[in-house]
């Protein structure tokens, strides 16, 4: 954004290529509410989901190719050092692909069942990954801040479209006056940010902070401070985690699936990108803050986790104290840390989409109360025994891939020598592993003669619980693949 | 000496691994059988995990009596990138606790009928089988706590599906404990690898670790503590014990058995193995502490155990008991009380082991457990009464049984080193003689009710399943050579690792037990 | 006096403030879409500041961004308010306690 380049008016090189993922997404978007609005019938589930699919492989395809690219070439940027093609944005254009085509899968049933709108929710859900995408892969915070309202509006609306229930709409404007907030909250971060550097443009802000040695830093401080507060909401760490359980509770399961598996894992990403590789020369600043998000969000999260009697507030604080592991990865501001915070979140999406998966399946979603699973070890064998493993997952069992996670994550915490942190994360792995079994015990701890709950059961839901259930454990024994792609992909930032 | 070791154990084949494969795969073979066939499980899981339990004699035959080092080795690589590998091996240590997981599963599997699910309850006794045997042969710190935690997840689902009404309870509390204890072990573990690393590349691996002894000595002591609050929960010593009475009395029999014969000497191994061989400075800082909760464990588990109305909590709190002997033994530091204390686990676990057993198949006849409701068994049930009884002089440890053996070399050893603790321990086991004998005397003997009159004897089936346990028990405390004869190198290696790596110097060795003390074993190192 | 970029800083952010707080503190829904806009304009003000100070264009772009999505923001949000009042008219946000918490 160098002011030469104005003055000459010439227009910064755009490598079509990289921006492909995005466009295809939204393409797809476009083509379902076209076709919804010019078909002289209403689509069908079937045509939307089955686009959406197609626009996630097409764009995982293009992905893929990207990321042989910068394997040859290196990462790159485009769009004047705006759009950032590394590692670090195909990882998590990867993540957000296969979340989308899970929650796409999820959705099928659940929108029939429920008689919402399919062309609508998946243009939605369309322009919500794209969001997402652009949002992981920003080297410029106001690009950053455009991929994250792409994302968010986009949620908004998705969870108000089940009109027939007020929670729903109560659980929107709730997620939307708190988003709008934090927005607020990370765009003033912005504009500080932009004040203290003179740039909003991440790899600009990088080198300046490298080369000038503040006399008075205050101004980055509130920057690097309101900018943690804006992300903390989207990721929801406490104390910004309030809203959590009300909105994963009265949203549609799918989207709350939606919400904290890529919702999460892309602000994750954007305080990633901020903050380990943008403000790296700073980390002495803000990682004793992020530690002490992580220790609070950890407490809180395990704690009134096992408060809950609602299996899906449960399931929100619990998201809530997997946050705290991440910042925990985040807080140790190495590549190794990274790295785990990384694989932390492909593991968990992966985990909470399959949990949400099924918690979707179980009946309708005005309550979610622990007695709905009463007997389901009886009556749904696999199902249970599905959901058994990606609780234990959650909990940090070995042998599933919630185990290597911490694992990782603990590795990160130990070799920064912040064993206070790394105590803490264990301590409330016990505390919240008394949530996760007793949901276990209700499935399978039942008295003689009772019987369980039979739900019914689309085949689309149990495609995602078997994929979810097959890479939890195979990511738990042989984890080696996912470890170097983590790796691989640490944020680099360098000018296009 | 970490490639000599390695090297001079390519075994032809792994068998150690087949050890902890096979039962795996007979839990995924259970669980692939049709649920019209429900007769069909257990046999089927009862042939793997005979199947794994006759590796685990050949295991035995296969190790060679003087080497005091690691046996049968297998390392492969798992996760290259954090430092990981498969490391499996045995030495005399872990050894017979292979064997007895090898023999006691199969045993249960024939023996205890779960009366509903039988196709999960198989898979799950399969799985916890595979894992113990893991934790015993785990070279890797990383692949010893996944095995020690997940055995966790079986155990929980053994006594959640199949056990008594308070099982809610019970379940959660035995794997809430368990889990809080290895919370800060893994945390250590890690601290360990990374501090040991000193800038080359990180590893798990036991035995270099404890070569190596790179910690600082407060790290070390600090380490060794998070170790050692996992150990002390499992085994348990006596302020972390409440959840045992618990998982004991409400567990199923078939659970209540491997509890007590297997997964309880997960902490006096792992104390043995990751306490002493990794820590020896820090162990013997510790170790007055540690052998102060052992005897305390000894006298209140016989306590408590006198007061107990349920006959399957009093033999839990003579766990407690015995636990507490070991843990002295192995805090004692000699060559005599390491014997005893590793003698002295597969003793318990064939004694305590029988009597679950058989409790369970009283519990089986007459539906009740509670010590008032029983009386003058032995008219009714004269067989049962003496293979009880054989069982009972065992655990309260009678000269020419197995016990004996086990808490006399204990005492002798602990009495050179720490004669006081020793002491006082001894009057435990004049405790244990009285609580077992009182509650003997009050079930088997006295005036028979009617429903007592009832009480059928021993079937065959059940007499034959006894009877591997009884034979141990008579031939141990005859002839315990065999067993001592391969569990004393693999001790007195500890004993001069610990006397490398610390002020501590064994007093006076004494006279062998049972081989003559090799001295070169010292320069191994 | 002069006017300099710091008065505009102070300004910007009391109306950041002003509106946080209100969007906090105030009940009715509508009023709180406005102090949303009222703390996305507060930022637009530092923004537009510190690109004359800076002397850099790029600040002043942001802005029309900024107005973009929030405009984007305001159409989901009177959405969300209509279809809310609609159903439950004259409906606070106190009223909105269906889910607890």
């Amino acid at each position: 954004m160098g002011s030469l380049q104005l003055v000459g008016f010439v227009g910064p090189s755009v490598n079509w290529w990289a921006l492909l993922p995005q466009i295809i997404l939204l393409g797809a978007a476009l083509a379902v509410l076209l076709v919804s609005a010019l078909a002289p019938q209403r689509a069908s589930t079937v045509f939307t989901t089955v686009t959406t699919l197609c626009a996630a492989l097409t764009s995982f395809v293009v992905a893929l190719g990207l990321w042989s690219d910068v394997k040859a070439d290196g990462p790159s940027s485009s769009i004047a050092s705006a759009f950032g093609v590394d590692g670090f944005s195909i990882f998590f254009t990867v993540l957000i692909l296969i979340g989308l085509a899970t929650t796409a899968l999820l959705s099928h049933g659940y929108l029939d069942r429920e008689e919402m709108d399919p062309p609508e929710f998946h243009a939605l859900l369309l322009c919500s990954a794209a969001g997402a995408i652009v949002m992981a892969s920003a080297n410029d915070l106001i690009v950053m801040f455009l991929g994250l309202e792409a994302l968010s509006i986009g949620i908004y609306v998705m969870i108000a479209m089940h009109h027939r229930r007020s929670e729903a709409r109560e659980s929107a404007i709730k997620y939307f006056v708190l988003g709008a907030f934090s927005s607020a909250f990370l765009l003033y971060g912005i504009a500080l940010t932009y004040g203290a550097t003179g740039s909003t443009n991440l790899v600009h802000i990088r080198s300046y902070l490298d080369a000038v040695v503040f006399q008075d830093q205050h101004l980055l401080m509130a920057a690097m401070a309101l900018l943690l507060v804006g992300l903390s909401f989207k990721v929801a760490a406490a104390p910004f985690h309030f809203w959590a359980p009300d909105v994963y509770q009265g949203a549609p399961s799918p989207v709350t699936g939606w919400m904290a598996s890529i919702a999460k894992a892309a602000g994750f990403a954007a305080l990633l990108r901020i903050f380990f590789a943008a403000f790296a020369s700073h980390d002495v600043d803000w990682a004793p803050i992020v530690g002490a998000l992580a220790v609070i969000t950890l407490v809180i999260g395990s704690v009134m986790a096992i408060l809950q009697t609602d299996i899906k507030r449960m399931l929100a604080f619990s998201s809530v104290s997997h946050a705290g592991y991440v910042l925990v990865a985040v807080h140790s501001a190495s590549a190794t840390g990274t790295s785990a915070a990384l694989f932390y979140l492909f593991t968990y999406t992966l985990m909470v989409l399959g949990s949400f998966a099924i918690v979707g399946a179980m009946g309708p979603d005005d309550e979610h109360p622990l007695s709905r699973y009463t007997g389901l070890g009886r009556s749904r064998p696999v199902i249970a025994i599905g959901f058994t493993v990606l609780l234990l997952a959650q909990a940090g069992i070995p042998t599933t891939s919630g185990f290597i996670a911490k694992f990782q994550v603990i590795a990160a915490a130990v070799e920064s020598e912040s064993y206070f942190i790394a105590g803490v994360s264990m301590v409330t792995a016990v505390i919240g592993a008394f949530m996760y079994l007793r949901i276990v015990m209700a499935m399978y701890v039942v008295d003689e003669g009772e019987e369980g709950p039979r739900p019914i059961w689309h085949w689309t839901t149990s495609v995602v619980v078997l994929a979810a259930v097959g890479f939890t454990i195979i990511v738990g024994l042989v984890p080696q693949f996912l470890i170097e792609f983590a790796r691989d992909a640490v944020p680099v930032l360098v000018r296009g | 000496m970490m490639q000599l070791l390695t090297a001079q154990s390519v075994a032809s084949f792994p068998v150690l691994n087949a050890l902890i494969i096979v039962p795996v795969v007979g839990a995924l073979v259970v669980v692939l059988l049709p649920n019209s066939r429900p007769e069909l499980m257990r046999p089927v899981g009862a042939i793997f995990a005979a199947i794994a339990g006759a590796f685990s004699l050949y295991v035995m035959a296969e190790f060679s009596v003087q080497d005091p080092g690691f046996q049968l080795q297998s390392i492969q690589s798992w996760i290259p990138s954090l430092g990981i590998n498969w490391h499996v091996g045995v030495d005399g240590i872990s050894l017979w606790l292979v064997v007895l997981t090898g023999l006691i599963t199969p045993i249960v599997l024939i023996a205890v009928d779960p009366h509903h699910d039988p196709k999960p309850y198989t898979a799950w006794l399969l799985l916890l089988q595979a894992g113990s045997f893991g934790a015993f042969l785990a070279l890797d710190l990383f692949l010893f706590f996944v095995m020690f935690e997940i055995v966790l997840v079986p155990m929980y689902m053994l006594i959640g599906g199949w056990g008594y009404d308070d099982r809610r309870y019970a379940a959660t509390k035995f794997f809430l404990y368990t889990m809080a204890g290895s919370a800060l072990m893994l945390v250590a573990i890690i601290s360990v690898a990374t501090l040991s690393s000193g800038g080359q590349d990180i590893t798990f691996n036991v035995i270099e670790l404890a070569q190596r002894q790179a910690l600082s000595t407060n790290t070390a002591r600090l380490c060794f503590l998070a170790f050692v609050l996992a150990f002390v929960i499992k085994v348990p010593v006596v302020p972390v014990h409440t959840w045992l009475p618990d998982a004991h009395t409400q567990a199923p029999t078939a659970g209540s058995v491997v509890l007590a014969a297997v997964m309880l000497k997960l902490g006096t191994y792992g104390l043995l193995r990751f306490g002493l061989y990794l820590f020896p400075e820090a162990s013997v800082w510790a170790a007055p502490t540690l052998a102060t909760l052992g005897v305390i464990g000894v006298i209140y588990g016989a306590i408590v155990a006198t007061m107990q109305k349920d006959l399957k909590r009093l033999v839990a709190y003579s766990s407690v008991a015995h636990m507490g002997f070991i843990v002295l033994g192995i805090f004692a530091f000699t060559t005599q009380s390491l014997e005893g204390g590793v003698l002295q686990m597969i003793n318990h676990g064939l004694s305590t082991g029988a009597l679950f057993l058989m409790v369970g198949m009283l519990y089986e006849r007459r539906k009740t457990r509670a010590i008032s409701e029983l009386s003058g068994i032995q008219s009714a049930a004269p067989i049962f009464a003496g293979f009880f009884t054989v069982a009972m002089l065992s655990s309260i440890g009678v000269p020419g049984l197995n016990g004996f053996v086990g808490e006399f070399l204990v005492l002798i050893g602990s009495y050179e080193t720490r004669r006081w603790w020793t002491v006082i321990a001894a009057t435990g086991v004049i405790l244990a003689a009285l609580y077992l004998l009182w509650a003997y005397q009050r079930v088997f003997h006295g005036e028979p009710t009617a429903d007592d009159e009832k009480t059928a004897d021993l079937s065959l089936k059940e007499g034959l399943v006894l009877t591997p346990f009884l034979v141990g028990i008579v031939f141990l405390g005859v002839y315990p050579k065999p067993l001592l004869e391969r569990i004393e190198p693999a001790v007195n290696n500890l004993i001069s690792h610990l006397e490398d790596h610390s002020d501590y110097v064994q007093p006076d060795p004494g006279a062998p037990v049972v081989v003559e003390r090799d001295h070169g074993s010292k320069d191994d190192h | 006096m002069e006017i300099t970029t710091g008065w505009y800083l102070v300004l910007g952010a009391m109306l950041f403030v002003i509106g946080g707080t209100g969007l906090l503190i105030r009940r009715n829904p509508l009023v709180m879409l406005m102090c949303v806009e009222l703390m996305l304009n507060g930022v637009n003000l530092s923004f537009v500041a510190m690109a004359q100070q800076l002397d850099d264009i790029g600040g002043q772009t942001v802005v029309f961004f900024v107005l973009v999505v929030a405009a984007a923001e305001v159409v989901v949000g009177l959405g969300l308010v209509v279809a809310i009042l609609r159903r439950q008219p004259g409906a606070t946000a106190d009223d909105l306690s269906a889910l607890k918490g």
